[in-house]
């Protein structure tokens, strides 16, 4: 009797769930099974990619004379104002554009880590702070940042006016005279032009999509492909990790900002105020989307811009990072301080509740309390979101 | 008879005032207050900006509404929204509010609060986005 109702209980689970691994799979030993609304998260997070439209803000996005000069710019150590350092530097394409440091160098060491540059179309702040609010007006930010190039709109006219390939190319994509244009359009424009390289940066697909897409369309034999463990660690991501209360959608982000219990602590005496910065520093530029260099004249994309409200709870939050390509850009957090996924999922299972602002109602991050098992099966999924390749059209 | 039949007049013409289903309109009352909201877009997603159209239709005391704030939370997490919505006034009683956004799944609970002066009246409706 005890025996049927066990048979019976398992029928009823395997109604209710989607078993995954045909007996022709390597995972057939074990497979995972998905209830109706771990499949329902899961297949959120796709289809990718998405489209990414050209922005509307910059009126050369998409534009392929304007990624031409962008490609160029994205190297060009004359940006700086000691010459000596470019985009590339701390964003290296070599290094899934990143530089691998925890925190990057520039004219000093600055306090961040180099955030990772791809899907970029799909975010609606940039930096860990959310201090820009468009590609191009965020390309301006370390050109003009005293810790970083430390140039000025009138050096860097200077410098690039007087190269006549970039000149030609300037004419081109704009229609100016670079020489002529007053010194912050052209930063802007060159920023435009940037910013119209960078969106180019998309990651490939995954072995997470295939699986994914896969489960879209009921294929059992490629499902069987993805890893067991990835299928447990993905389980976890969508249950009881409730990972995807921020890492949501095709991006694996809700492109806002949380405080997930990192250290803000530059240094004994100081610290990074996060977004609360980010909010005000917004506020103060003349690049946002409500400032004049907009090219959108019916400002349909600055509806965050002008809503956004600086919150105290904002003080010590940074921006969800996707985590697209994830294997691929460690050190992690804002800060670097994690060397590895292993320690990000060890993070997440330990958080420090105590060092959280959270006073009210049921805590979003909670100590996950996670087996060694369970870790390493949810490292084995966050692998699955990489992709050696890193398209640029 | 007479009183009764004014009353019954007076509330179908509140009544009719009030938007129903067949413009998007869903209605929300307590006690002291009924209001007709819609959203714009109609659907709600996470990450995506919305607005919503409302009109009071009833209100404590009858006297019209001075403003509208709208907001948003989650009780769970013990956290609103990241962005302030703006309100305006279309007509007596019939406002727009824009600028909402509900950042992450989950359970949310919408508030409305009507203010008469000093009076504020709150509806509240309770909403849940799935990843």
């Amino acid at each position: 009797m005890k025996r049927l109702t066990a048979i019976a209980a398992c029928l009823a689970v395997a109604g209710a769930a989607v078993a995954i691994a045909g007996s022709q799979g390597r995972n057939a030993v074990e497979p995972a099974a998905f209830s109706a609304d771990e499949r329902e998260a899961i297949l959120s997070h796709g289809p990718w990619p998405p489209p990414m439209p050209p922005d509307p803000s910059n009126r050369v996005s998409g534009n392929s004379d304007a990624i031409a000069l962008g490609r160029w710019l994205f190297s060009d150590k004359r940006l700086s104002a000691d010459g000596a350092r470019s985009c590339a530097t701390c964003h290296d394409p070599a290094k899934a554009f990143t530089d691998g440091r925890d925190r990057s160098i520039g004219l000093v060491r600055v306090d961040r880590n180099a955030i990772a540059l791809a899907n970029l179309r799909l975010n609606r702040w940039y930096g860990w702070a959310g201090a820009a609010d468009s590609l191009w007006a965020q390309s301006i930010r370390p050109i003009l940042d005293p810790k970083e190039f430390a140039a000025t709109p009138e050096l860097v006219r200077a410098r690039l006016a007087a190269d006549a390939a970039i000149r030609a190319a300037y004419a081109r994509v704009f229609a100016a005279e670079m020489s002529r244009d007053p010194p912050e359009r052209v930063l802007v424009n060159l920023a435009k032009a940037l910013a119209a390289y960078q969106e180019t940066i998309v990651t490939a697909r995954t072995p997470f999509d295939d699986f994914r897409d896969a489960l879209a369309r009921g294929d059992t034999a490629t499902l069987a492909h993805y890893p067991l463990a990835a299928q447990k660690g993905l389980k976890i991501f969508v249950g009881k990790g409730r990972c995807t209360a921020c890492h949501l959608g095709p991006n694996f982000t809700s492109g806002e900002f949380e405080d997930v219990g990192v250290p803000y602590f530059v240094e004994a005496h100081r610290v990074d105020a996060g977004r609360f910065a980010g909010i005000a520093e917004l506020r103060r530029s003349s690049f946002s989307l409500a400032g004049p260099h907009n090219d959108d004249a019916v400002r349909a994309d600055a509806a965050p811009t002008r809503h956004v409200e600086q919150l105290h709870r904002n003080w010590g939050e940074f921006r969800v990072p996707s985590l697209r390509n994830v294997a691929a850009t460690a050190p992690y957090m804002h800060n670097g301080s994690l060397a590895t996924l292993e320690d990000v999922v060890r993070h997440y299972s330990q958080v420090d509740e105590e060092r959280l602002h959270g006073t009210e109602g049921q805590r979003l991050l909670r100590p996950l309390h996670l087996t060694r098992e369970e870790a390493s099966d949810l490292v084995a999924f966050l692998k699955t979101l990489s992709s050696a390749v890193v398209s640029q059209r | 008879m007479p009183w009764t039949a004014a009353l019954s007049a007076l509330a179908a013409s509140n009544s009719a005032a009030c938007p129903g289903p067949e413009q998007g309109f869903v209605r929300l009352a307590s006690a002291e207050a009924e209001i007709a909201y819609r959203w714009t877009p109609d659907e709600l997603k996470i990450g995506q900006f919305f607005g919503v159209e409302m009109v009071a239709c009833r209100l404590p005391g009858g006297e019209a509404v001075d403003t509208i704030v709208v907001d948003a939370q989650m009780p769970a997490h013990g956290h609103g929204m990241n962005y302030r919505p703006r309100s305006t006034r279309l007509a007596p009683d019939r406002y727009l509010v824009s600028g909402l956004m509900l950042h992450m799944a989950g359970h949310w609970r919408v508030t409305f609060d009507l203010f008469q002066g000093t009076k504020r009246t709150r509806l509240t409706h309770d909403v849940t986005l799935k990843p």
